[in-house]
Order: structure tokens, then sequence, then C-alpha cells
């Protein structure tokens, strides 16, 4: 009885963790698209402006907080597969080293940031910073959420007594589209020529 | 028929319900409509031009504030029906009363500062354009730039969904209020912009904002409407609502 329930919950199941989420993931996927339109709507009518600012940001480091974020997003799967088998040690220790690296990309974002401000471009400088300093600054938000709710995954998995799959899936869910929104916004302000 | 509406344990409710849904009509008419308040003018206009926009919507600005400030206490039934719906869940009622006292502030940064100061502008235009144009600032960057209020009411409402276990509200409308809170933030770079996507009538600060609120809107009334049809007065969870009777 128990079991053909299971077997018909997983069959309902068409996402992890809650649908929920998923309908966040859709409103905010479409914000950023509205305002990577907008962006590149702007930067199609300056290109040269748009071109000579980004010349200031460093690839390499783009390229470092993609890595990082990555590699969190790929920790953060290891601790849901880990969950659902029953590992919450070894859950536990993906949940951690996923914050970690959370907190390398948000070190990073700082010194960037800082090195910028050293350089004279903030929010006023130009088009392209605003752009830049407004994306950044709204990822690193969203970000900022992302360690609450890596709180929720320790929580869940530390005592017996709760360690609700269904949570841990969609905390996992918000971290991967923090990731994903990391991985447009740097194709759209370090790689985009 | 009216026997039946005497003996409503909902009659409240629906009062509360039907006065958010006009305040929001009056309230977008009013805006949109009347005073010409919303989408905004431009924050780039030199004073001269502030001043001929005065000088343009002044009977719109008397007649359409003049109403605002009759139905401000709408607002009123409307705040208490969403402090209602988070007494409902299994969560603290301190959600609830958070949000009552948060939201008593809303109208102050949230209308009642534009509508006060705008009047000021209209009945006073004699005065140096420079007092004027000071006035349309103040007006504009306190309703559009200080979100404060609604973004902390979002994210407690949005707090009390979550961790409701009586099924008041769907947890994708507690996300929804996240989305609502994260575009209250982006509000605030119209302190430093004059024009540019950025500015208190841009197309990021002020239209993609809009669409987000306005749909956010739609959604909580529609869902308040929900959480009336199914309301038991009981303290468990929510009957769906095939169960209810309304």
């Amino acid at each position: 009885m128990t079991g053909t329930e299971t077997r018909r919950e997983q069959r309902h199941r068409f996402v992890p963790g809650q649908p929920d989420m998923w309908a966040f993931v859709l409103f905010e996927t479409l914000l950023f698209t509205s305002y990577f339109a907008v962006y590149l709507f702007n930067r199609a009518r300056n290109e040269e402006l748009y071109l000579q600012s980004q010349a200031h940001l460093e690839l390499w480091v783009g390229v470092l907080n993609t890595i990082v974020l990555l590699t969190s997003s790929w920790s953060i799967a290891r601790c849901v597969q880990a969950a659902r088998a029953g590992g919450y040690r070894a859950a536990l220790g993906n949940a951690f080293l996923t914050a970690g690296l959370g907190a390398v990309f948000l070190v990073c974002k700082v010194v960037e940031w800082v090195r910028q401000f050293r350089m004279g471009n903030t929010l006023t400088t130009n088009d392209f910073f605003m752009h830049y300093f407004f994306l950044t600054g709204l990822h690193c938000l969203h970000l900022l959420i992302g360690f609450v709710v890596l709180g929720m995954i320790v929580y869940q998995l530390r005592s017996p007594a709760r360690r609700s799959q269904t949570l841990v899936e969609t905390c996992a869910t918000y971290w991967h589209t923090v990731d994903f929104l990391w991985v447009l916004i740097f194709a759209m302000l370090y790689v985009v020529r | 028929m009216s026997a039946r509406w005497r003996d409503n344990p909902k009659r409240e409710l629906w009062f509360a319900w039907w006065t958010t849904v006009v305040f929001y009509q009056i309230f977008g008419l009013v805006f949109f409509v009347i005073t010409r308040t919303q989408p905004p003018p431009s924050p780039g206009w030199d004073a001269a031009r502030i001043v001929q926009w005065f000088n343009d919507n002044h009977t719109g600005l008397l007649v359409g504030f003049a109403i605002m400030f009759l139905i401000t206490g709408m607002v009123a039934p409307a705040n208490a029906l969403i402090a209602y719906s988070m007494r409902r869940m299994s969560v603290s009622p301190a959600f609830g009363y958070a949000y009552l006292v948060m939201y008593a502030l809303s109208a102050v940064p949230g209308m009642l500062l534009l509508c006060i100061a705008l009047s000021v502008g209209a009945m006073r235009p004699d005065r140096t354009p420079e007092l004027i144009a000071w006035i349309y600032d103040f007006a504009f960057l306190t309703y559009i730039g200080t979100m404060g209020v609604f973004l902390l009411g979002s994210l407690v409402w949005m707090a009390a969904i979550l961790l409701d276990k009586n099924r008041v509200f769907p947890k994708w409308f507690g996300y929804l209020n996240l989305c609502n809170a994260l575009t209250e933030v982006v509000v605030s770079p119209a302190w430093l912009f004059h024009r540019g996507v950025f500015a208190w009538n841009g197309l990021i600060a002020w239209w993609i904002d809009m669409v987000v609120f306005v749909t956010y809107t739609a959604v909580f009334i529609v869902q308040l409407r929900r959480l009336i049809q199914r309301e038991d007065f009981e303290t468990g969870p929510l009957p769906d609502l095939a169960g209810a009777t309304g």
C-alpha cells in the first residue's frame, strides 16, 4: 500500500522539490530577461562606450567566479544526491562546501567592486557601469538570500526529526538559479563583444 | 436575501475584500488618468518645465488628490485582511502584528506624501519656480524611491506563507512575495539618476517594476478571495474550495 503510494507520488512529481519553487525560477528568469533586454538594447545604441568600459573588467575574474559558482552547483547537487540516499553526513559536508564556495564568490565580487571604485568607476560613471553594478549587485543580493537558503538545508539535515527531502531539493533549486543567473550575467557583461 | 447577508459569517471578510478591490481601482484611476502622475513625468526637467506641468495638470491634481484623501482610510481594511490571512495560518501571531504595524505606515511613503506635496505645488502657483521644482522632486522621490515598508512587508508575508502548515496560500505565492520584494530594491537607484533606465520614470526602475507590482497585486487579491471562500473559522488546515460554503 505504502509502496504503491510512493510510486504514485513519484510518478506525479515532475520536478525536484516543491513545484512552487519552479514558479519562482520562472518569475526571476522573466525579470532578468527583461533587464538583459534593456541592457542589450542600450548597448546596441552605444556599442563603443560599452566596449571601452568593458575593457576595464578583468575577464579572468569573471571566469574564476563562474567556475566557483558552477562548482558550488555541483556540490549542492551532490548534497541532494547524498540526502536522497540517506547519507546525511556527506550531504551536510556538501552543503558547507557550497556555502564556502558561495563565500569565495562573494569575496571575489567585493574585491572586484573595490578595484572598480579605485579606478573611479561607480554606478553613475556611465551606462555600462550602471548596468554592471546593478546586475552584479542584484545578483549578489540573490546570493546573500542563498546563504539563508543553505542555512535551511543545514537545519533540515541536522536533526533526524526533520530531514525533508522536498525542502532540501527546493532549496537546492534556488541555489542553482543563483548560479544560472550568474552564467547569463557573466556572458552579458564580460563576454559579449 | 438580506437576512442571509446578515447571517453570513463572512460578511466582514467580504467587506474588506471588496474595499481592497475598489481601493485599487480608484487608486489606478486617480494616478494614471486624473492626476497623470503615473507613468511619472521626467525627473530631468528644468524648473520652468516643471511649473508648466503643474499648470497643465492643475485641476486634475486637485480633484484626483481630493479623492485620494477621502479614500485613504480604505487601506485599513485591505491591510487588516492580509493580517487576518496570517492569523489564520499555523504561524505565530507576531507575523500578522508585524505586518499590520509596518503597513499602518505604508500609506505615508506609498502615496500620502506625494498627494500632499503635489497638492501644495498645485495650490501655490505663485511660488518661485525653484520651490515648485523642489516640491516636485520631493513628491516623486518619496513616492518611487522609498519602498522599504513594502519590501519588509512582502518578506514578512513570504516568511509566514512558507512556514504555514494550514495551507492558507500556495507556496508559489510566497515565492512571488520574494520576487516583489526584490523589485522594491531596484527602485533605489532612482535617487541618483535624472535620466535613463534607473531614473524614477525609467524602464527598469518604473516600467518593469510596475508590471511586477500590478501582477503581484492582482494575484494577492485573487488569493485573498480564495481564502475567504475556503475559510471555515477553525484553527486547522483550510479545506479545499469544493468543501467550503461561501
